[in-house]
This record gives structure tokens, sequence and C-alpha cells, in this order.
């Protein structure tokens, strides 16, 4: 047994000692890198052993480039050593096998170094890695081990031996390096962007057996720097290497370096791709629709622990297709756990949005809206074509693996369209979004210097551009600021991207010079300028997806707000629906604006026109839904009376009723400065 | 020219470089940047209004080559290499563009072959050379390896990426040091999203050409000019991710009905015609690159674009 802390202790010493030794000029073949580790490390081309030793003493003794300038001045001393070994590799064939990284026909890059208890043990991993297309390393005993196996041995084989004892290891590393320098752009002697190239984009690990000098222990463990995890299979204690058994060491460690055997094609009768993701589902082209107002129907993404998740699992509750009428709407809930190390609770909102994008990638299914107003429609040609509920699970499980394959390590959908179920999981699922929403609430728009920006409905709404604010949440209610950050977090390139405010502009109706700007480059040049606070000036433009939908209503000098859900008409005279046609597409509607329901109880609701005092009217069903915050809210602001005095439909239908009955109450909008 | 602009675009249109002399490392007669610009063609002030490049496309395999042009060229076409050089010679285009049709061929497996055509037409013409490699992700790993590997050095523009197979020719650009045509069919988000693809896999935007696809004209040409049109604007507006030169060929100009169904007499002059006005018209919209197959459409586009961007035009 080699304690490992001891035995780099006493390497380190060692591979000092051993480059005190080294004399004379000596270098690799074929090669533009010099000593490559080292070369990449500091910069310096090493060609001698003074030069070797001061580039050891710039990088505070780093045991790579010791083990580097020991074996290449070996090399050059001793020559080759003979086939099979492949000794240092030329930059030639390099670039060859880096292509093959890029291109994806290998997964990653594994070292097997040692000496292995028996040669099956080395033969069933090597040959584990060369079916999950990993480019294996071999150095030390295991080279004549696997051959004693049978396991044939080469670069057409993915198993390459580098040299007969482990030492020789130290080419895995200098591989990583020129990789890095040829194809990451990385610039010799800046350690710095080396080591985080190494643990971003090189996928490698070491599988390591005993037998290993204290000198090669040490250099070994100087691969952690580099993001590399060292797996071993007994012979070690103590450090940080991670004992594993045969059977589950190279699943370990493509599991710890995120290497994935991706998923190409999704087993669906439809194809899946965003090129369909602009087309609706109109009435006479659909089979049946969930949600929309005419069932309730719902969607929720929770992270559950590893255990839990069965990926791929795709499980129906209720009636299929089959039992489903053509036109018919029913209930419907999906329910999406994911499992990923590096997944947290946070990105669940972020996620549960991508949903709306997936399900409109389907050529026959399409989705509107979030959390629980979602409206879904799979089209006749779809189903005729074999398409059925369980296919929209088996979808959404295979994009969700595709397009975050690092966060995610595991995806199950459940789809349930059993009305009784459905209804009972929305209480859970609304319970869950009031705790996401609490989450932000508390924040103010002064806190911060950046806000986020969204253009997720770009597809649908070319020109349209969420900004998100702490006290604004995206007018579909379904991002806030924290999930825009999560999200820009996540993916860097994404439709979440962070906007400096900048200079003030005007305080009361939040106009800001970044925003300016942004909104500008982002609308492609439609939109100038936008206020996030008014609804008169230079408003937000929409893009469809808006929980509600402000108006003004310059008879009464006041605002009346609709969400979604509510189906009659308003006293503008005009439906949800009909208001949503005439302000949706990416305009900018001065006196209409879209909004999320939480943003009504935003202290910035209406701040340039006055706040929460001038809602004249709103539906029943939404009072009733905002009403104890809505309540909380008006008693700080110490007009705890405005909640009797905002009329919904039965108060008030038309726009004269809404005039009498505001009158009678007393509202204060009334008495304010005239809208026009 | 130089009229005023109507528009006050903020971005500007990256440039990339093709081809590399001897004293860039590689061994062509001549180099070129593209790109650049800041407005619309014919409006604002240099460096917009590049004058586009003309490339003159051949094959190493001419059975699935348009019939008229096998007819016009006789069996010129049995050899890329000499082919090549009697193009650079006799009609002059600004780049040599070769389609390795070969590897259309079912199960095709001589990768060799490939790397001895292109050191061959590399050798033959001094022009900058643009490769069309395979159309199938099975063999890509493999045909794009071994085009990058012949012609390292020489700043290739190789093609053609798509969103599903884009990976290989990544990969022999950045191993080769090569540019990538990524094209997408005629559709703006798809040609932006390809971009993103390109770029996370670590290609620089300044060795991206896009392809928006262009349709004969009278076979959707419009869609193509139309497409190529917000593409532009787009990136004048200051969307990065598009903000890369273009390059269009419209092959199918040669093959279309009003072209095969001729009377033998005037069918040479009605490809020729048909070619040159799509390919005009795709310069208009923008492309920094027109590509053609006919020998003669490349004396009446030289002309054209001689005429309307000026003798020596802006490069």
């Amino acid at each position: 047994m080699i304690h490992v802390e001891e035995a780099i202790a006493r390497g380190k010493k060692g591979l000092a000692a051993a480059l005190s030794q080294v004399f004379g000029e000596f270098s690799y073949d074929e090669t533009a890198y010099h000593l490559p580790v080292t070369y990449a490390l500091t910069g310096m081309a090493v060609h001698s052993g003074d030069a070797a030793r001061k580039a050891f003493a710039e990088t505070g003794e780093n045991p790579l480039v010791a083990g580097e300038c020991v074996t290449a001045s070996d090399a050059a001393a001793g020559g080759k050593e003979p086939p099979p070994y492949s000794g240092f590799i030329p930059d030639a064939e390099l670039r060859r096998l880096g292509y093959s990284l890029v291109d994806g026909s290998i997964l990653g890059l594994a070292l097997v170094c040692g000496t292995p208890g028996s040669p099956d043990t080395a033969a069933g991993i090597c040959r584990e890695l060369q079916e999950k297309l990993m480019l294996t390393f071999l150095a030390g005993d295991v080279v004549p081990s696997l051959s004693g196996a049978g396991v044939k041995v080469g670069g057409e084989y993915r198993l390459i031996p580098l040299g007969s004892t482990p030492s020789r290891a130290i080419h895995f590393i200098d591989i990583l390096a020129r990789v890095a320098m040829m194809f990451g752009g990385v610039t010799p002697g800046d350690a710095g962007r080396l080591l985080a190239y190494a643990k971003e984009r090189a996928r490698a690990v070491v599988i390591l057996f005993p037998g290993l000098s204290d000198e090669e222990v040490a250099l070994i463990d100087a691969f952690r720097v580099l993001g590399i995890p060292v797996l071993t299979l007994g012979g070690y204690e103590g450090g940080s290497f991670l004992p594993v058994s045969p059977g589950e060491a190279v699943r370990r460690g493509m599991d710890l370096r995120g290497i994935k055997v991706s998923v190409t094609a999704i087993p669906i009768p439809m194809a899946c791709s965003p090129a369909f993701e602009g087309k609706s589902i109109r009435k006479e082209e659909m089979y049946v629709e969930f949600g929309g107002g005419r069932s309730p129907a719902f969607e929720l993404l929770q992270a559950r622990p590893a255990g839990e998740v069965q990926d791929g699992l795709v499980r129906v509750i209720g009636p299929e297709i089959e039992e489903m009428k053509q036109g018919g709407a029913y209930p419907l809930a999906i329910l999406v756990e994911v499992a990923g190390k590096a997944m947290k609770k946070e990105y669940e909102p972020v996620l549960e949005r991508r949903i709306h994008n997936f399900v409109n990638y389907g050529e026959g299914s399409w989705h509107v809206a979030q959390r629980d107003i979602i409206w879904v429609r799979l089209s006749r040609e779809a189903v005729a074509r074999g398409v059925r509920i369980e296919h929209l699970g088996r979808l959404l499980a295979a994009k969700f693996r595709m397009d975050f394959p690092d966060l995610l390590d595991a995806v199950q959908v459940t789809l349930v369209t059993d009305e009784k179920k459905v209804l009972d999981l929305r209480g859970e699922a609304e319970r869950v979004y009031e705790e996401r929403d609490s989450r932000i609430r508390g924040m103010r728009d002064t806190d911060v210097d950046t806000y986020y920006s969204c253009t997720l409905c770009q597809t649908f709404a070319p020109n349209h551009v969420c900004i998100i604010t702490p006290e604004r949440p995206a007018l579909c209610g379904a991002i806030s600021w924290l999930d825009g950050k999560i999200a820009y977090e996540i993916a860097p390139s994404g439709a979440n991207q962070p906007v400096e405010k900048g200079k003030e502009i005007d305080t009361l109706r939040g106009e800001f010079e970044g925003v300016n700007r942004f909104v500008k480059k982002a609308s492609h040049g439609e939109v100038d300028r936008c206020s996030l606070y008014s609804i008169m000036d230079y408003p937000m433009t929409c893009c469809g997806c808006f929980e509600c939908i402000v108006v003004m209503l310059p008879e009464v000098n006041g605002f009346l707000v609709v969400n979604r859900e509510f189906k009659g008409e308003t006293p503008a005279g005009m439906s949800f629906s009909t208001l949503a046609g005439t302000i949706g597409g990416g305009a900018q509607t001065p006196g209409f604006a879209g909004i999320s329901k939480g943003f009504i109880l935003s202290d910035r609701f209406l701040q340039a026109e006055g706040g929460i005092r001038r809602l004249v009217w709103m539906p029943a069903t939404l009072r009733e839904e905002i009403g104890p915050r809505l309540r909380e809210k008006l008693r700080k602001e110490g007009i705890p009376e405005l909640y009797e005095k905002i009329a919904d439909e039965e108060k008030a239908g038309s726009i004269q009723e809404l005039a009498e009955f505001l009158a009678r109450a007393g509202h204060p909008a009334l008495e304010m400065k005239p809208l026009l | 020219m130089g009229l005023e602009t109507i528009s006050s675009f903020t971005g500007q249109i990256g440039t990339v470089l093709l081809g590399a002399t001897r004293s860039e490392g590689g061994s062509r007669s001549i180099s070129y940047t593209i790109g650049g610009e800041r407005d619309l063609p014919f409006l604002g002030s240099p460096p917009s209004g590049h004058k586009p490049l003309v490339a003159y496309e051949l094959c190493d395999d001419a059975a699935v080559w348009p019939p008229v042009v096998r007819e016009f060229l006789g069996d010129r076409t049995r050899e890329p290499g000499a082919w090549a050089r009697e193009a650079g010679d006799t009609w002059k285009p600004d780049l040599i563009r070769l389609v390795l049709t070969s590897t259309r061929k079912r199960d095709f497996q001589d990768f060799a072959s490939l790397r001895r055509t292109v050191e061959e037409v590399l050798q033959q013409s001094p022009l900058p050379l643009i490769i069309e490699g395979s159309t199938d992700q099975a063999i890509d790993s493999e045909v794009f390896a071994a085009c990058g590997e012949a012609g390292e050095g020489e700043r290739l523009l190789l093609g053609t990426a798509e969103a599903g197979r884009y990976r290989s020719i990544a990969a022999a650009a950045l191993a080769y040091g090569h540019a990538v045509i990524a094209q997408s069919p005629i559709d703006i988000n798809l040609a932006k999203q390809l971009n993103i693809l390109l770029r996370e896999t670590g290609v620089p935007a300044d060795r991206i050409v896009i392809d928006p696809y262009t349709g004969a004209l009278g076979y959707g040409f419009e869609y193509s000019f139309s497409v190529m049109e917000r593409i532009r604007t787009s990136a004048l507006k200051g969307d990065c991710d598009l903000a890369m030169p273009m390059i269009s060929g419209a092959p199918d100009t040669l093959t279309i009905k009003e072209v095969r169904e001729a009377d033998p007499g005037i069918r040479q002059r009605v490809a020729v015609t048909w070619e040159f006005s799509t390919a005009l018209a795709s310069a208009l919209a923008g492309a920094s690159i027109v590509s053609v197959r006919h020998p003669e459409t490349l004396a009446l586009l030289r002309e054209a674009i001689d005429a309307l961007w000026g003798g020596a035009g802006v490069r």
C-alpha cells in the first residue's frame, strides 16, 4: 500500500534531484512546441539542463516540468523506446488527434498507468474505454499485460502505449498542452489560460494501477491541477486519488469529467428542430389541445437527487391519445424531473421555461405561455403519423439531455392526463411557483447595476426584447431577474444577457442609457428607447407570452389589467385575445403593455403614471389570485380602501358602467392628472 | 459609388483572410481579405461596397456535373489539376472552388485520392482555393481531415458546414488553419445558430463565411436575396453572430427546366444568362464571393462587376 501524501513529498524531492543531474542539450523531434508542458506553462523554450532548472524554479517546482525535462533528456540520451511504444508524439500526428477530439469522433482522453493485478482487469477497462469512444494512452506494465490478454494496441485501436514506465505518462500532458495551444488559442506562458482550457475543454481522466514509484506518484498527482481526476484500483491510500472498483472506473471517470455519449436522433414519429419553432397550429389543424383556459394544464420542472430520476423514463398517467376525441380539450400536467451534479434548485425556473421551446421544436406540437396557464396543441397531421402524448415526454427528455449535457445527467418526464390527478398536482405546483416568486421579493431595482435581457421569444417576435429587473419580471412571469442571472451562468451566449443599466435618463419612467443601447441593438435597430416603469412613453415591447395586459382607459383616467385566463370582454371593448393580437409581435404600443401578474404588485407598476392608484379594473379571478398580496401592498401604501374600489366584470362590464362605479366608489384615479 | 447611406448602422462585417502567399506561409500567388463592410452595397463610404470576388467551380468526378458545362468543356473535365490551370489561365477567376464530387459515390472510401486531387489542384493553380468536401456525415471525418491536411498552410475555405454536421469541418479548420463555409437553408435564425455552434467549437468569427443558400433565379432566388439582405442588415445593426462575409453559388441554374429543354442551338447561352443573372443579383445582395460553373459566365460577370463596382474596386 502506498501512502499518497508521503509518496508525493518524497517523489517531489526525487524529481528535483533527478533534474539536478540533467546536463547538456536535448529536445524532442518534430515539434514546434519545444518541451510542450514547460513551454505552455512558462513560455520558455527549454533545451538544456540549466534552462530546465530555471523553468522548474519559475513554476514553483512543478513536478510536471521536472518530469518532462528528465524524460526529454533521457529520451535524447537513450534513444527512442522500441515499438510498440510511441514515445513523444510529433506535432503532425497530434494535429490529427486533436482533429478527432474537436470532430467528436473521440469523446475524451484516458491514461491507464501502472501494473495491473491481472491482465483481465486491464483488458476489461481498456475495452470499455474503446467502446465509449475514448482515446486511451498507456504507460508502464499495463502494456505487456494487455498484450498478454490478447488486446491489440496502437493508434488504430485507440490504445496508444506511450512508454514502458509510468514516468512516460508525462506525454499525456504534453499532448494536452499542445492541443490547448493548437486548438484552444492558448499562448505559451499563459498558465492560467492553459489550466482553464484543460479544465473546461480537455476531457481527460487517469486510471491508476499499483506499482508507481514515488516520483511517478508525484507526477501523476500534479495532473489534478488540470482538472484531471485520478482514479485508483487499489494500492493507494490518503491524498486526493479516488479509489474505485474496476467495474465502475470508466463510468466514474467519464462522469467526473462530464463526458457523455450523446443522443443524436430522438426516436419519435415527428421531426424535431428549431425550424418548426415559429409554426403555430391553428384550430382547424389541431387534433387535441390542453389548457389555454379550456382545461386545467400546467408544467413543472424540479431537481431531484440522482437516485430518484431514471434517465429517459417517460410515463403517461391517464388517457393516451387513442382515448381522446378529435377537437377536444383535455387536462395535462407536464412534470419534468431532472438530476445532475451541477444542477441547482435555482436553475429550475430557467430550465422549465425551455419546455416552451422544446415542445415547439416538434413538427406537430405547439406550446404557449407557462406555468399553470400553458396551452398545448397536437396537430392532426402529427397524430395521424402516430404521435402520442408519450412522445411529448420523449421529446422533452431527449432535448433536455442534449441541450444541457453538462448540467443534467438524468431526465424523466411524467405526463398526467387524468383530470383529478392534474388538479391535485396543480396545487403543489402553485406552491412551488409561489416559493420561487418569493425568493426575488424584497430585492429592489436600485440594488443592482445590471439587469438581464430575454430574447427567447425572438423566434416569434423577432424584434422583441424583455428587460428583466428585480422588480419587473419578464412579461411571461416565468423568468425573474435571478433566473436571468442564472440562465446567463448556464449558457453565456443564450437568450438572457446582462444589461448594464448605465446612466439614468429619467427616474420616474425608469429610462437608462445602457438599457436603451441594449434594446436598440437587440431589437435590430427597431426600438430606440425603453422605459421600464411607464406604459405611456416608450413602453417595453411585447412578444405574445404576457400573463396580463395593461390597457389605458382615458375615459376614466386609469388602467385596467386583464389576465390571459379571462375569456370575457373588458371595459375597453376588447377581450384578452383581441388585445393580445393588437399589441404583440415585438411592437411598442403606448398605452398598452404586456406584463406578468407579479408586476402588478411591484412598486414599479405604473410608476410614471402614478402607480397602483391608477388601477381601476381587473377580472375577479385575477383579483382573487393576487388578492391577499394586493391587500397587503395597499395596506403598506396606506390605501387599504382602494381594494374595494377596483372594479371587476361583475361590477362593471362596459366603460359607462365602469365610470359610474368609480365615481360612486370615489376611486382616486379620477382625481389624478389627466392621462392624455 | 458612394451614395450617402439611408441608415445609421453601427455594426461592421468582420473580415476573413483567404489564401496564403509564399510570405504568408503558403504557395498562392495572391491572398484576399473579404468582408469589412459598414453599409449595404453601394451605400455609404468605403470600406463599404467591396468588389465581389468570383470563384470558378470544378470537380473531381464530372459524372454529376451539369451536362451543359460538360458539353461545353468536353474531355477537359477529366483531370481536375489541368482543369484548374486552364480555368485560371483562360477565364481568370479570383478563386478556384474544387467540389469533391467523387465522394458522392456510394460507399466511397478512397480518401488518399482526395489528398492527391487537392495537392494536384494546388500545384497546378496558384489561385486561393475553396474545397467542397463530402455531403455525408458518415465520411465527413476522414474527408475533411484529408482536405485539411493536404492544404495545410494555404488558408483554404472549406465547405460546407450545416447545423447537423459541422464538427469535422470545424476540426479541419482549427487543426490546419483554414476557414469554413457555414450554410443554412435560407433561414436567418438557423444561420445564426450555426455560427454560434461553430464558435462554441472554437472556430473564430474571422474564419467563417456564411452561405445563406442560393436558389436559382425563378426557383426561389427571391427568398435567398431577401435572407441575404436580412442577414446583412442584422449584422450592420450590431448582431455579431451574423457579421461575417457571405458566399453564394447557384449550381441549380445550370440544370433547371429552361436550360434542359432549351433549343440545343441556344442552350449554352440560356445557361450562361441564367447563371450570370443569379450570380450578379447575389453580389448585389451583399455576397463577397459569387461562385459559378460555366466558364462563359465568368467573363460576363467580371465585366458587370467591374462596371458596377469600378475597375479597381475597393479592396
